[in-house]
Formats: C-alpha cells, structure tokens, sequence
C-alpha cells in the first residue's frame, strides 16, 4: 500500500511570462503580480485547492521564479505545509542523459510524471496561475466521477460577440464536448473553456507519453492533448461555472479586475469566511488615514499611509500617498510612494514606484467609449521625476 | 544565532485594573493598535533578539491566550529545538489554591528552567507595548557585571501599587518601593523585567519559595538590594505599561502620532502576530475619515475621526466614530454616534444610538453586547 497516496493532485501552470503585462513581468513571474490591495495572483488558484480539500499541489515554475519561489515558501500561509503532501515548486531539471526547459504546458507535466506517479492519484486538475475567481473544485469532481469522464473542463458563458477571444467548447445535448475550438472567428457555442480541467491520471498519462513520443506535436494542452482525445472518443464533460472568473493576462484586465472588487455587484467577493483567500502576511501594522486625507470607495491594507485623496482605487501593502496627492481610478502597488502632489488616474504604478512630487500620471478624461481605459503602467522601482507628465496608455520604465 | 537566554512572560498582572476589558481575557491577550494583542511585542522583541525557548505563565481566562498563540507559528516558534509553552494554572503539591505570586509560578517552572540549556532569563510581564533590542539589555548585564538587571523607564503615569526605583550614578539599583504623595511627578518605574543567570534565579526561587515568599519584587529584589548588584537599565525609548483603563486609551491615542507609530513598529522588531487573513479594508461612498488607524477586513461608510479600528469593523452609512477604539468586529449601525468610547470584540451599536463618555472616562462597552 502507498501510504503517501491521494486521490486528487493539482498541478499549477506558473511558468509562462506574461508578456503582455509588459514591464510588470519583467522580473516576475504573471503569479506573482500583486493583486487586490493584499493578494498575489496565485493566491486564488492555491486558496481554492485548499478549500476544496486538495492538500498536495505541484507548482510548475520557468519564467522568473525566484519571486515566486520565495513567496510560496514552505506553503505555510496557504495551510500547506504538510507531513504528506503540500505545496512543491517544480521548475526543470536535469536527469542523468538530457534536462530541457518545459517546451509547452502538456510538457511541464510530462516532465514531472514520476512526481505525480509518488501520491498514485485517481485524477489530477490542471490549473493555470492567471486566473482570478473563487471555485470548489471538489464539486467539479464529483461530476466527473459521476460521469465516469476522462477529462472535465470547467466552461462559463460568455456574451457570443466576445465568443471569439476564447477557447469554445461545442456540447451536445449531454453536456458532452464534441469539439473544441480556439478563438473561433464563427463560435458555435458560447461555453468558453477556463482553463480548469480534471484528468483521469491513468488516461492524461497515457496521452502525454505519446504527446511527447509525436515529434510534430507543440506538447501544449489546447492544441495537443485535449484536440487527441476528442478525436479518440475519450469521455470529455464541460463542468458549467456561473460565478466571477477573469483571466488577468493584460494590463486593461488586470486593472478592471481590482477594479471588480471595489464594486460589490461584480460577483468577486473576499469576504466569504467560508471561502477565504489566503496569502503571505507582510506583519505591518494596520493603515492610517490623516487628517488631511479623503478616502472613498476604494481598499486599503496594512502599512499604508494616506495623506492624500484617494477615490476608486486599490492600495497595496505599505503605500504612501502623499499630502496633497490625487488618486483615481489607479492601482498602487505595494511599497510604491506617490509624493505630494502628485496626480494619478487610471494607472497601475508598480511596487517600489515613486511619482514625484506635482508629477502627473495617466488619462485625466474619461474615455470616450465607456469600458475603454487608457490605462498607464509605471514599472515597479520606477522613478518618475518631479513634474513629469506620463500620458494616458503609456508603459514607461522597466 | 542562537541567544543564551530563556524568556518567562507572565499573561496576567495582578497589580493591573483593566476591569471590564479582562473580564474575558489576560491582560496578555488585549488586544491593542488595531491588530495585535498586548503579548506580542514582548514575544516579537523577544524573537527578534533570537530568544526563542519560551513559557507563558498563564493564572486564569487563558482560552483567549492559548487560541491567539497556538502553537506559536506566527511568531516562527514552532520549533523541534525550543519554541513556545503556555503553562496554564497548576496546585501546588503543598496548597489547594492556584499559584499566588511569581515566586510559586517560577517554583512551579523549575523543571522548564533546568532542563533547558540557555544560562540566562529574561522574565517579562506582558502588559508593555514597545520595541527594544534585548540583546542591548544582555549586552549590558555583562558589561555591568550586574546578577539582576530590571528594565525600567521615566514615567509620570505612576501606579500606586507598582514599584519605583532609585538609582545611583552607576545605574546600580539603592531602593525599590511604592510611590508616596510626595514624590515628583516624573518618576524611575520598575517594568517588570528582570534579566538574571539561570542557576542564580534558581537558588532565589529556591530559597523564597522554602520561606513561603511569593512575591517576586519585594521577597527578593527589594531584600537583595544590599547583597546582589541589582542594576536598573532604563528603556529610553518608547514605552506604553497598560495597566488601567485611561492609560490604555492614553496609549491607544498615542498611535495616531507618525512618529510614535514608526518609533513602535518600525524601529528595531518587526511585530508579530496572529495572521487571520482578513480582506483589505473598503471605503463607501459615504466615508468621511480623519487621523484614525484602520485595520483590515473594515466596511466603512460612515464618519471616523481620531479613532482605532481593529479587523472586521463596520461603520455604516451616517454613522459618527470620534476619539473611540473599536474592537474586532464591532458595529456601528447607521446614524449612531459615538465618542470616547472603548467597544469589545463583537459590540454592534444599533441604528440611532448616541454615547459619549470623556478623554479621562472613556465608555467601555464589553465584550459581545448590543446597544
């Protein structure tokens, strides 16, 4: 008997870049980018295993990961440091005759069979770390043990003029994908595919050593694996999902999901005690507001300092907004000074910034079509000099 | 590395009267500044100077403390070498009654304080906010050559019932005893800190305990004062002693000053303490707030000004918060108004209420009552 046996193991696809967060990702790994006044992006995926009951979690790392790596640590804040089990970081390694970076994302797990074959799961869920949305995994099981399926893929409607940009998943009337299609310019359905799957292990297994065995194959999931088993008739469910789900791959999704949070009809809500997210605490003391600050809808977390006006926005950990300062629409990353001053609107300033005294960031109209953000993004360590002008959707440092 | 040192904390101070705020609670696990309860900054001092072997005395409503340390992992004292024990209240063998003095408690911790290999202790109350560097303090015990060093700091709030100290021009300790009217405003407080070699504190212990001594400052500091060099090292930094319930808005309020909050938290130990991962902080609409200290997990859309806001506070639409602290999870429901108040864990203030109580009489609201 194995007695480090589980039935389910996550593993968590943290390796890509992120290129189009521009210079956030830099020196980050997409995972890592803070999130939500006191979040990491990863912060969503590991807390939903945890309180789904998932306890053994793989982490696949590449792309920058010592920020990550260190953040992860002995998975502690998460309730992950286990006897059996708990959090594990696996970036590529070398074996005896050959060690190769992971060529694609059915290739990272691939590489890292013999971890998964150690706990001799039944199933497996396959998670990327770019998403922000809270899910029970368990229930998404308990539907594909109930239709003894191969592979489940979670699917949340989207409006069909947007259908284009994502994965479509075509089910028949039982709920069974019968064709895949990425970024369809005529979608046919409306279920878009989340990136969440569960695989039978026996079966995933199988299809990866012949995925890796196909020279021709880009060893990706979207476009290998799941296309080859469809066409081998292999039992694959959607798994349907209402709630709030955003993939935070760009800098205007990025924005608009902090943005989410401030608005209490988004459906992303932190509070649920039942559901928490957890993250690594930074052990400031709690955040203060002077007397002459004004602060309106917007979050706020330990170690800030608020001498400024703040309305609709999200403050990171240990910010400083200077007297004087206007901020709106912005998101300031942790530790980022915004000095007295200085005006701020529909931007991201990276953590470590600094907007110098009087400088000015970001779009001051709002956008001529609703929705339409020209977000600005200061790099984080980023210095923008006293009185600069930063214009609206310009990147600047990094 | 590895510090030499040993602490002992006690969780309750007999000389303390915080009345209605320990009703539930050890004055270690009052909570203070927002977030933390009043044993973590001796704890986090402690760490930080690497002193990681240590008991906590507890006497009595210690459910509080044993939830809020837990096996100490906040604080990194979940260890295989070392770590964290709270002691809770024993019978001695030769009474029926649970300890009365730090002599009986320290009697009681003979075997902890023998079998663990650091040479020194540190013995702390747990009733003082501050951040010092405890390796200074080991630092000058040696360099003095002193047996016991007391911590001690000037002070005008002086309780009656603790002990002050004179001292000569080498820091060496000539009395301890209580305050008299006549004194001088401004006064040398003993803190209750004492640094002194293990094997000499137990042969003090020892021998108190066989007279049936029990209490700690005047069995044995105050009697030794001629035979051991008993040297006062003074903490000239800032020090908050909560022991009665003014003192304790005094020093609450004090924290919305810049520069003593970076002189607490930002000046030597990290404080630590339990994490609860509560969601950040939001700001309504209708939020008006002026000078206060906002922990997370707070809904606020009302008015808060001069005031301290522990985690999971509410303060709705039209609500007024002046010169107050609220507890954890504290609600202020819409248009009531309060000032000067201090409101336990889980107080809800319904619709419309108004109370108001006074910079020198501050309203206590206890714990888990709605008004």
């Amino acid at each position: 008997m194995n007695r480090m046996k589980k039935e389910c193991v996550a593993m968590l696809l943290a390796g890509g870049q992120g290129t189009r967060l521009g210079v956030l990702t830099n020196d980050v790994a997409k995972p890592a980018v803070p999130f939500g006044a006191k979040y990491r992006i990863i912060d969503f995926p590991l807390s939903n295993c945890v309180n789904s009951g998932i306890d053994t979690i793989g982490v696949l790392t590449q792309y920058r990961p010592f920020e990550l790596h260190q953040y992860i640590g002995n998975g502690q804040p998460w309730d992950l440091d286990r006897l059996n089990g708990g959090i594990y970081v696996l970036p590529p390694f070398m074996r005896a005759k050959s060690g190769e970076w992971y060529k694609g994302t059915a290739n990272a797990i691939y590489q890292n069979i013999d971890f998964i074959d150690r706990y001799d799961p039944e199933y497996v869920v396959l998670l990327s770390g770019d998403h922000i949305y809270k899910m029970d995994y368990a229930d998404m099981l308990k539907l594909h043990k109930k239709q003894h399926a191969d592979c489940t893929i979670a699917v949340l409607d989207v409006p069909i003029e947007e259908a284009s940009r994502f994965g479509i998943m075509n089910l028949n009337e039982k709920g069974e994908i019968y064709e895949f299609e990425e970024k369809p310019k005529q979608p046919k359905s409306t279920k878009a595919s989340m990136g969440i799957y569960i695989f039978t292990w026996e079966k995933l297994r199988k299809y990866l050593i012949e995925d890796e065995a196909d020279k021709t194959s880009e060893n990706d999931f979207g476009k290998n694996i799941i296309p080859k088993m469809l066409s081998d008739n292999q039992k694959m469910i959607a798994y349907q999902f209402d709630g709030y789900w955003k993939d935070v791959g760009t800098i205007s999704s990025l924005w608009e999901a902090n943005m989410d949070i401030l608005h209490g009809n988004s459906g992303l809500n932190l509070g649920d005690d039942k559901w928490k997210i957890y993250c690594r605490n930074t052990a400031e003391p709690p955040h203060y507001v002077s007397d002459s600050a004004t602060i309106t809808e917007s979050l706020a977390t330990e170690g800030a300092m608020i001498y400024g006006t703040v309305k609709n926005s999200v403050l990171f950990g240990s910010v400083t907004i200077g007297k004087g300062a206007y901020v709106e629409g912005a998101i300031i990353m942790p530790n980022a000074v915004i000095e007295e001053g200085a005006d701020v609107r529909y931007s991201i300033v990276g953590w470590n910034a600094v907007v110098g005294k009087n400088a000015k960031v970001g779009e001051t109209q709002p956008p001529s079509k609703a929705g339409e953000w020209k977000i600005s993004v200061i790099a984080p360590n980023y210095k923008v000099k006293a009185g600069e002008v930063v214009p609206a959707d310009k990147m600047i440092g990094g | 590395m590895n510090n030499n040192t040993l602490g002992v904390i006690f969780a309750s101070d007999n000389e303390s009267h915080l009345n209605d705020l320990t009703l539930h609670r050890t004055t270690a696990s009052l909570p203070f500044a927002g977030r933390y309860r009043l044993i973590d900054f001796v704890l986090s001092n402690f760490v930080n100077a690497n002193i990681t072997t240590i008991g906590i005395v507890a006497k009595n409503n210690y459910n509080s403390l044993m939830d809020h340390i837990r096996m100490g992992r906040d604080w990194n004292l979940n260890r295989k070498n070392s770590g964290i024990v709270v002691f809770p209240p024993f019978v001695l063998n030769s009474s029926h009654d649970i300890y009365k003095g730090a002599i009986e408690a320290l009697y009681s911790l003979r075997n902890f304080l023998v079998n663990s290999k650091e040479e020194y202790v540190v013995i702390s109350n747990s009733n003082i906010a501050f951040n010092i560097d405890f390796d200074d303090v080991e630092a000058f015990h040696l360099e003095k050559g002193a047996d016991i060093t007391v911590l001690t700091h000037r002070t005008e709030e002086i309780n009656p019932r603790k002990y002050v100290v004179s001292v000569d021009k080498n820091d060496r300790i000539t009395d301890l005893r209580y305050p008299i009217a006549s004194d001088p405003e401004e006064q040398l407080a003993d803190l209750n800190i004492y640094y002194i070699k293990k094997d000499l504190l137990l042969s003090l212990i020892d021998n108190a305990y066989a007279h049936g001594a029990y209490d700690f400052e005047k069995e044995i500091i105050q009697k030794e004062l001629d035979n051991l060099y008993i040297m006062s090292y003074e903490v000239k930094s800032y020090v908050a002693v909560i022991d009665r319930i003014p003192v304790y808005f005094k020093h609450s309020m004090e924290l919305l000053d810049p520069n003593i909050r970076n002189e607490l938290f930002y000046s030597n130990s990290t404080i630590l303490t339990k994490v609860k991962d509560s969601k950040p902080t939001k700001y309504m609409e209708g939020a008006v707030v002026k000078n206060s200290m906002i922990a997370d997990g707070c809904e606020i859309d009302g008015t808060v000004e001069n005031s301290i806001l522990f985690r999971s506070v509410k303060v709705q639409k039209g609500a007024v918060v002046k010169n107050s602290i609220i507890m954890e999870n504290g609600i202020i429901m819409e248009n009531a108004k309060i000032n000067y108040v201090i409101s336990d864990k889980n107080v809800i203030v319904q619709s419309g209420r108004e109370l108001s109580g006074f910079e020198s009489y501050p309203i206590v609201i206890v714990k888990g009552k709605v008004v």
